[in-house]
């Protein structure tokens, strides 16, 4: 009998002590944006998924892990949407997602930087996403603006209309788990 | 001259509307929000009034022997601006921006066909 006291004892310790440390699970909310923009093309991806883990009290337990439908890709013009489907440009018959997943989160004066790998095209290569939070009720809203220059992810060819440069704002309202 | 081409571009109109309710209704490709049923009637409108115009500048200067040049001039620009629709950058919160020329392609040979078919009965010289 003491030996079931003692055993129920430590399992609600270690319940309690993992509750106490569990870090908070947010679920993605369907307002979220992920625009981009360079010299001659703009647009949007409109599907993006992912897992988000985050407290800011508990930076190191926290984690990023999304992916963006590179086939959600919208420009606002068909042609320009299939151009940018296509093997000359993200491929996504090959590689239809994009994938980021961070290795750290730190805090950065007022905000926060997510340091992980993106993977594009094929491509996997280490980024560091500045970003910053809002918070409205029980919600959180990430935002974040970033580029990367698609000549490192072997998208398009070099040079041509479109920069090389490709600036990215983020706009993730997530809700609790 | 000029109210009847009103009515040609009136006329014009009502086959494009036509025409984008029944291509909404098919392919559940909805441009109503950036393509206006005022828009479609007013570009038809305008369309038709700028050909009467220039039908009119050219028989002017043709002495009476336009309609030959200008039908061919009418259908050849009318083939011109199917480039608009190709070439147009929707808001990005539209979905299905390659079904747009589908849509708005057929409406730019309207008032082209409205008036080929209809100005020998209503524009006499």
């Amino acid at each position: 009998m003491k030996k079931f006291f003692f055993s129920m004892a430590t399992l609600l310790l270690l319940v309690a002590v993992f509750a106490f440390t569990a870090v908070q699970a947010w679920q993605i909310i369907d307002k979220y944006s992920i625009n981009f923009t360079s010299d001659d093309a703009s647009g949007i991806f409109k599907t993006f998924t992912g897992n988000i883990v985050f407290d800011e009290k508990n930076l190191g337990a926290s984690v990023f892990d999304v992916t963006i439908d590179a086939a959600s890709i919208n420009t606002g013009n068909g042609l320009q949407n299939k151009h940018a489907k296509s093997d000359e440009w993200f491929d996504v018959a090959k590689y239809p997602a994009i994938k980021f997943v961070s290795s750290k989160i730190i805090q950065a004066g007022a905000g926060y930087q997510a340091i992980g790998s993106l993977q594009l095209h094929g491509v996997s290569k280490e980024l560091t996403i500045p970003f910053s939070l809002q918070k409205s009720g029980t919600g959180l809203t990430f935002t974040g603006s970033f580029s990367v220059n698609r000549n490192d992810y072997h998208i398009g060819k070099p040079g041509g209309d479109v920069g090389e440069v490709i600036k990215i704002d983020l706009s993730v309202p997530v809700v609790k788990k | 001259m000029l109210k009847k081409s009103l009515l040609l571009g009136l006329l014009a109109g009502l086959a494009s509307f036509i025409y984008q309710k029944v291509y909404i209704g098919a392919l559940e490709a909805d441009f109503s929000k950036v393509f206006t049923p005022i828009a479609v009637f007013m570009s038809s409108v305008v369309g038709c009034l700028l050909a009467s115009l220039g039908y009119w500048l050219l028989d002017k200067w043709m002495k009476g022997k336009a309609d030959l040049a200008f039908n061919l001039i009418f259908a050849i620009l009318s083939f011109v601006t199917i480039l608009g629709p190709f070439a147009a950058k929707l808001p990005v919160s539209v979905e299905s921006p390659e079904l747009f020329p589908g849509l708005t392609v057929p409406m730019h040979f309207f008032p082209v066909l409205g008036w080929l078919t209809l100005k020998p009965a209503i524009i006499k010289k």
